[in-house]
């Protein structure tokens, strides 16, 4: 094993796989430079070919990649922020998402969009949403969402090798968080969860930055409840059984996200887990999402986006 | 290049297989024969079989524009028309030989109009990267000239120097929203030079004078020179979709302008000009005809006993949504 950080975990899969495979490139604004560090000095290795700079046109950076990728190419396209995936709306959920149902299998759009989401820089409205719900809500799409670097390189390096679309959000605020990775190649395979904490009272259900401040908390209540942390890694697919297998155990859940709550992520995890595991709960599923409101930027950001309180109160409230 | 003879008659006979083509479809609904929507194309043949029957090699990427639904593209790329008519009455195709519309270079049609402009970028961009020579045709129709994608695609592709070769096919109405209102300027060709392309207007009538002007374009880009803009002027005879109204923003479309138009009318326009130099004789002309019309009756009995799709595995459904 090595120690690296997120970002650079990041990066080392996208080196490797396009060393593995000549039809991978990137696509995307400013990607020469990086605009998180994540594709920095790999036009060096690649050349501008390879690690292609486009204009600010956020519908012709999708929709190339998504052309490219019918072509035969395994395109990555850079979308910088998540926010700006909503500017190229029909490239990625109609075009990229139902291409390959459209045409009956016929056509296969093997392509990754990565951007940068989430809070916690202080950036405002449009440069720190987690549209994840809007992704995982749109068939076609897959979705990984990595917490550690360890998850980052191995479900990117997975993402490049799927012959569908896949969204790989990365959280920005997790970009310098350390962790270790093996020396030799590996993959993380979609739809499996990983229990990043094993516990025996609680079920917390946490994504991306969540996982970090949900084990965060776990390990603070460490003396007065024992709570299980489950990251999903991916929610489409989305891995319920083993969630489903620990809510068995524990009896109590709770779900953070930092999509907004309203019709996020929780809502349609909390959903499946009411029901595929109703029998199991001896308390209602609490969740924790940010609030439905545009996200403010400034200080006024931690009222908006789920913080540390907000998950120990989840808890107690289905502990006691 | 100078057309032969039998690429003239060829070009001919793809334009009449075309329009009756259309007029299958146009009549299977009218007799309740054929499902969902139908965006009638009849009196724009000259653009899909000038632009793409001699122009195109076979590993070119095409973007077909919607109008006909792409059935001129299909037969111009040598395509069966059994898949197109069997899936417009709602029918599963059998035993259709031939290539197939992926192996011809046509990954689908856009539903939202505009799509196909940004897509094409992508094939020329790969086209690039395979050094082959490829060529992406992207056709496209007025309307789609306001999407906002068209500004992104025809810049990248100017500014990466791509080989697309971009063909409007101008017939004047967006649904119901006429031309001259929806466009700032006369001619969508004058913003090539706003892309530092060329950009020429043609004839849309004029099946000879649009493959000559597609063919340039896609010699220009084939020979690493970059994109063009080709506009073809031309006019539907029907109103934007079978069933709806034929109107001009609320109000029926001008009967003289549409009785001008059809004076054009692109078939009759080359079958004259055909017969005046003797390439084709009345006696062909007629044989055309009437095989064209043996091919409709086949294509319309071998869609009757085509199956339909069975309701009692819907499975197949989810197991197309993801590729293995």
């Amino acid at each position: 094993m090595k120690q690296t950080i997120y970002l650079m975990a990041i990066r080392e899969a996208l080196d490797e796989e396009m060393e593995r495979d000549e039809k991978v490139f990137i696509i995307g604004e400013n990607v020469q430079q990086g605009t998180f560090g994540t594709t920095s000095t790999l036009v060096q290795k690649f050349g501008p070919e390879r690690v292609m700079d486009t204009p600010l046109a956020e519908t012709a950076v999708a929709g190339a990649a998504v052309g490219a990728a019918m072509a035969g190419f395994r395109p990555v396209a850079d979308m910088m922020f998540a926010d700006f995936m909503y500017i190229a709306g029909d490239e990625i959920m109609i075009k990229a998402a139902k291409w390959h149902f459209l045409h009956g299998g016929k056509v296969s759009v093997p392509l990754v969009l990565m951007a940068a989401m989430g809070g916690g820089m202080k950036i405002g409205a449009e440069h720190s949403m987690c549209p994840e719900s809007i992704i995982m809500h749109t068939a076609g799409l897959k979705l990984a969402i990595p917490s550690t670097p360890y998850d980052a390189k191995g479900l990117l390096k997975t993402a490049i090798r799927d012959n569908n679309p896949v969204v790989f959000f990365y959280h920005k605020g997790l970009l310098g968080v350390p962790g270790e990775i093996p020396e030799e190649e590996y993959l993380v395979p979609f739809g499996q969860a990983d229990v990043k904490r094993e516990g025996s009272d609680v079920t917390v259900v946490a994504t991306s930055r969540m996982v970090h401040l949900s084990l965060a908390v776990a390990e603070e209540l460490k003396d007065k409840v024992s709570v299980e942390v489950i990251d999903p890694r991916t929610l489409e697919p989305l891995d319920i059984d083993t969630i489903i297998a620990s809510v068995k155990k524990t009896g109590r859940v709770v779900v953070a996200d930092e999509d907004n709550r309203r019709c996020g992520v929780t809502s349609e995890i909390g959903m499946q887990i009411m029901e595929k595991g109703f029998d199991y709960l001896d308390a209602p599923v609490q969740r924790v999402a940010a609030a439905d409101l545009p996200i403010a930027s400034g200080f006024m950001e931690e009222h908006i986006l789920p913080q540390p309180k907000d998950i120990v109160a989840a808890i107690e409230a289905v502990a006691t | 290049m100078k057309l032969t003879k039998d690429q003239l008659i060829k070009l001919y006979t793809l334009m009449v297989r075309t329009r009756e083509l259309d007029g299958l479809i146009i009549n299977a609904l009218k007799t309740g024969k054929a499902i969902g929507f139908f965006h009638s194309g009849l009196g724009e043949e000259a653009v899909s079989i000038g632009g793409c029957t001699f122009t195109l090699k076979d590993d070119d990427y095409l973007y077909p524009h919607h109008r006909g639904h792409a059935i001129g593209f299909f037969l111009a790329r040598g395509l069966s028309p059994k898949s197109f008519v069997a899936y417009h009455l709602g029918k599963v195709p059998q035993d259709v030989e031939g290539p197939t519309p992926v192996e011809r270079g046509i990954f689908g049609v856009s539903g939202t109009i505009g799509g196909s402009f940004v897509l094409s970028v992508g094939m020329a961009i790969t086209a690039k990267k395979n050094g082959k020579g490829q060529v992406t045709a992207c056709f496209f129709g007025d309307g789609a000239a306001n999407r906002g994608t068209l500004h992104e695609a025809m810049n990248l592709a100017s500014v990466w120097n791509l080989p697309i070769a971009w063909i409007c096919e101008n017939n004047l109405y967006a649904q119901f929203m006429p031309f001259k209102d929806a466009f700032a300027r006369e001619d969508i060709a004058d913003i090539a030079a706003s892309y530092n392309m060329p950009g020429v207007v043609v004839d849309g009538q004029d099946v000879l004078a649009v493959h000559e002007a597609v063919q340039a374009a896609v010699a220009r880009a084939r020979a690493g020179d970059g994109p063009s803009l080709v506009e073809c002027k031309t006019y539907r005879y029907r109103g934007h979709s079978e069933g709806g109204p034929d109107i001009a923003h609320y109000e029926p479309r001008p009967t003289e302008e549409v009785e001008a138009w059809k004076k054009r009318d692109p078939i009759v326009l080359f079958r004259e000009a055909l017969l005046k130099q003797g390439t084709l004789t009345k006696a062909d002309i007629k044989k055309i005809d009437k095989e064209t019309e043996t091919e409709i009756e086949a294509l319309e009995q071998y869609a009757d006993e085509c199956p339909r799709p069975q309701p009692e595995d819907p499975s197949v459904l989810d197991r197309l949504l993801y590729a293995e």
